[in-house]
């Protein structure tokens, strides 16, 4: 009679994302609202984080279930934004640490024929495919910064690192980009 | 947002390059998908299917709220199911709604009708543990005899001991104004522990033939048996008592019966009906009741109404047996029953932490309370009575948190250990008791069969597909279907199957056009894994 129950909340708990059973909690407008305000910009730097439309989508919902399950616990609801967007750079880390185990993805092998956005868009301009040629370390920072606009400060607080190590990562990036536009450049 | 410092060195044209590529590429068009997900991530959010006590407990306040919400519910139930107890105890332990709620003691005339104007007799058969009901049937009966005036009370015992409190409450009622008599009754019964002191402390005493008195199990003279329950200084207290108690009872019936009857005591002896009668500790031997009635007539006894000569020839006789209340509650002295009680009652508030209901919890606590009351007249070993509990909650928690078996394979050994020492040492009074092997044995096969179906349950569950992706894409597999190619696999793209778009990527690595049928084969997290079909 426990069986079930018992392996469902193991097993469940693992999976990404729930399946739908019955709604929870009352429909709450507030919430609604704030997410609203932020899916532009977390698809943005999904997007350009991924550097592909279809996984972008998969962490936005990802990191929309789990501050839909968190927000009970947010005290301070003004606060939405940065913490959303602190959920949606680990889930964008998360999946990018696993990629990187499982498969690498060059842009410049990428038509631009293939539809997906962002990859499109970073194809199209030397300045994108010299970005995505960047570390993933280096890429965060630099997508933060130009994307999301955020200050090197709030950077340091998504990213949780110092705020010195932000500023040498961007100047690392910047001057990576120009050791392999420079040459480009240089041969039109 | 320039701060001139942080911007020393900085590469400014690749800093303005950047912004100006960044504003250039903002705007991607928001997919439906996401674009709906302030309102779907609301909705299709699962429901927490996490419920009862412990699970409760991991999560955060609302659950430390349901956890306290279930203590004080069980706690509730307890208080509930104690005070019923109380009351069932109350009734029959002649406080003060005694009087009116106990119903009158029946009355079964023997067959044998006997000349008008006989002595009447009345006969109380008693027979297992000796507690408080035994004692509140006996006082009954012999307060009965003595208003009715009858020549004789005829106790018929057969017990293997009881608890001190109840025996000392008969030995009392037993210096009546009626003379008394106990016969030990029919052959094959005895007169253990607290039987001894009852057998000696009445006015007359008969035995059966093949019926024994004394000590039910060997303790050991210097007390060792108790000592290794209640530690020495206890266990000299309890002897020195005990030897004290049966040299007063003794004294009254025969000096030469004192040194005798503190064996039965100090060296746990125990004695034929012959070998009492040689020690003048009993009054004689009688096989049958009628012989008890002839051998005790014409005896001169000290009732405490003064000398009485006893006339019980020819009498008739009153039996007085026990009502339907006190044969139920001495039914729970049961040594047996008062474990299956136990292992009932907490397997229902097992059940009931992880189901709250409020019946079930409510049974069990009546168990366990029905239990302990039982086992009140029983020399109950708190380290069995622990290690039973622990046990069965080991077995319980196996559903709970799943450790492949190991819970209840544990938990049953520690169940068995319990069981075999749930009785400990029986001391002076109490009965020498143990439970039964095959109940131990029962119950043991039973927690191993469930054991074994739960933990089979589990690994057939975890073979079966799961629900995956699922929430908002669906709550069925999509892995085996068949789905079209909505964004190019090179190898990587997004794949619509089971009416939601999925991130796909090829196989084999190789590259999949629009429109391209293909079969999902697996999955990696939300990225299914697809191949090619014609």
């Amino acid at each position: 009679m426990f069986a079930k129950e018992a392996y469902l909340g193991t097993e469940i708990l693992r999976a990404p994302v729930q399946p739908a059973i019955v709604r929870d909690r009352a429909f709450d407008p507030v919430f609604a609202a704030s997410l609203e305000a932020e899916l532009a910009m977390a698809y943005r730097l999904a997007g350009y984080l991924l550097a592909d439309s279809a996984e972008a989508q998969d962490a936005v919902q990802e990191a929309s279930v789990r501050a839909w399950r968190g927000w009970p616990r947010l005290r301070e609801q003004e606060k939405f934004h940065a913490w959303f967007s602190q959920i949606l750079v680990n889930v964008c880390r998360t999946r990018l640490s696993q990629r990187s185990k499982r498969r690498t993805l060059d842009i410049e092998d990428v038509d631009l024929e293939s539809g997906d956005p962002f990859r499109a868009s970073l194809a199209r301009d030397a300045i994108g495919r010299a970005l995505s040629c960047l570390s993933k370390e280096l890429r965060m920072v630099v997508v933060l910064r130009y994307w999301g606009e955020l200050s090197l400060a709030e950077i340091a607080d998504r990213l949780k690192i110092p705020v010195g190590t932000v500023k040498s990562r961007h100047h690392a990036a910047l001057q990576a980009m120009r050791r392999r536009i420079d040459p480009v450049e240089r041969g039109i | 947002m320039r701060d001139p410092e942080l911007y020393e060195g900085l590469d400014v044209e690749m800093d303005e390059r950047l912004a100006r590529f960044a504003r250039s590429t903002r705007h991607p068009a928001l997919p439906d998908a996401v674009a709906e997900l302030p309102w779907a991530v609301q909705l299709n959010q699962r429901r927490t299917s996490r419920s009862g006590f412990l699970s409760g407990l991991g999560d955060g306040w609302s659950g430390f709220r349901r956890a306290t919400f279930g203590l004080a519910r069980l706690g509730a139930t307890l208080a509930v199911a104690g005070s019923l107890l109380l009351l069932l105890g109350n009734v029959h332990t002649g406080g003060t709604a005694a009087a009116v709620i106990r119903p009158l003691p029946s009355v079964h005339p023997s067959g044998a009708v006997a000349a008008p104007g006989a002595p009447e007799v009345v006969v109380v058969p008693t027979s297992g543990i000796v507690d408080d009901v035994m004692a509140d049937h006996v006082a009954g009966a012999i307060r009965r005899a003595e208003s009715d005036g009858a020549a004789a009370v005829i106790i018929q015992l057969d017990t293997p001991g009881g608890s001190l409190a109840a025996m000392q409450r008969i030995v009392e009622s037993l210096s009546a104004k009626v003379p008394t008599i106990v016969w030990v009754g029919p052959p094959g019964a005895k007169a253990a522990s607290a039987g001894t002191f009852i057998t000696l402390a009445a006015n007359l005493a008969y035995m059966a033939p093949q019926t024994n008195i004394g000590a039910a199990s060997p303790v050991a003279s210097n007390g060792q048996d108790i000592s290794a329950t209640y530690g020495q200084t206890e266990a000299d207290k309890v002897m020195s008592d005990a030897v004290k108690s049966i040299t007063a009872i003794a004294q009254d019936r025969h000096p030469e019966a004192v040194a005798w009857a503190v064996t039965t005591v100090a060296n746990a002896q125990s004695y034929s009906a012959e070998e009492a009668v040689a020690a003048k500790g009993i009054n004689g031997e009688a096989a049958t009741l009628d012989d008890v009635l002839n051998a005790a007539d014409g005896q001169t006894v000290t009732t405490s109404a003064g000398q009485v000569v006893v006339h019980t020839k020819g009498a008739s006789v009153v039996t007085i047996n026990e009502d339907a209340i006190q044969a139920m509650l001495h039914t729970l002295d049961d040594p047996d029953i008062a474990f299956i009680l136990l292992v009932m009652g907490v397997l229902l508030i097992g059940v009931e932490f992880f189901h709250p209901t409020l019946l079930v919890g409510m049974l069990g606590a009546l168990c366990l309370a029905l239990s302990f009351y039982g086992s009140g007249s029983l020399p109950l070993n708190v380290l069995g009575v622990v290690l039973v509990v622990l046990g069965l909650a080991m077995i319980v928690l196996e559903a709970n948190v799943p450790s492949h078996g190991v819970f209840t394979i544990a938990g049953i050994g520690i169940f068995v250990v319990g069981g075999v020492a749930f009785y400990g040492s029986p001391g002076p009074y109490l009965p020498s008791a143990a439970v039964a092997w095959p109940i131990i044995g029962l119950c043991a096969v039973g927690a191993a069969a469930y054991g074994l179906l739960l933990v089979g349950t589990l690994l057939r569950m975890r073979r079966m597909p799961m629900p995956v992706g699922a929430g908002l894409v669906g709550t069925d597999s999509v892995v085996g279907g068949v789905g079209l190619v909505q964004a190019d696999l090179s190898p990587v793209g997004t794949v619509y199957v089971g009416r939601e778009s999925w991130s796909a990527k090829t196989k084999d690595g190789s590259s999949l056009s629009r429109d391209a049928k293909v079969r999902i084969i697996g999955q990696d997290g939300l990225t299914l894994i697809v191949e090619k079909v014609d």
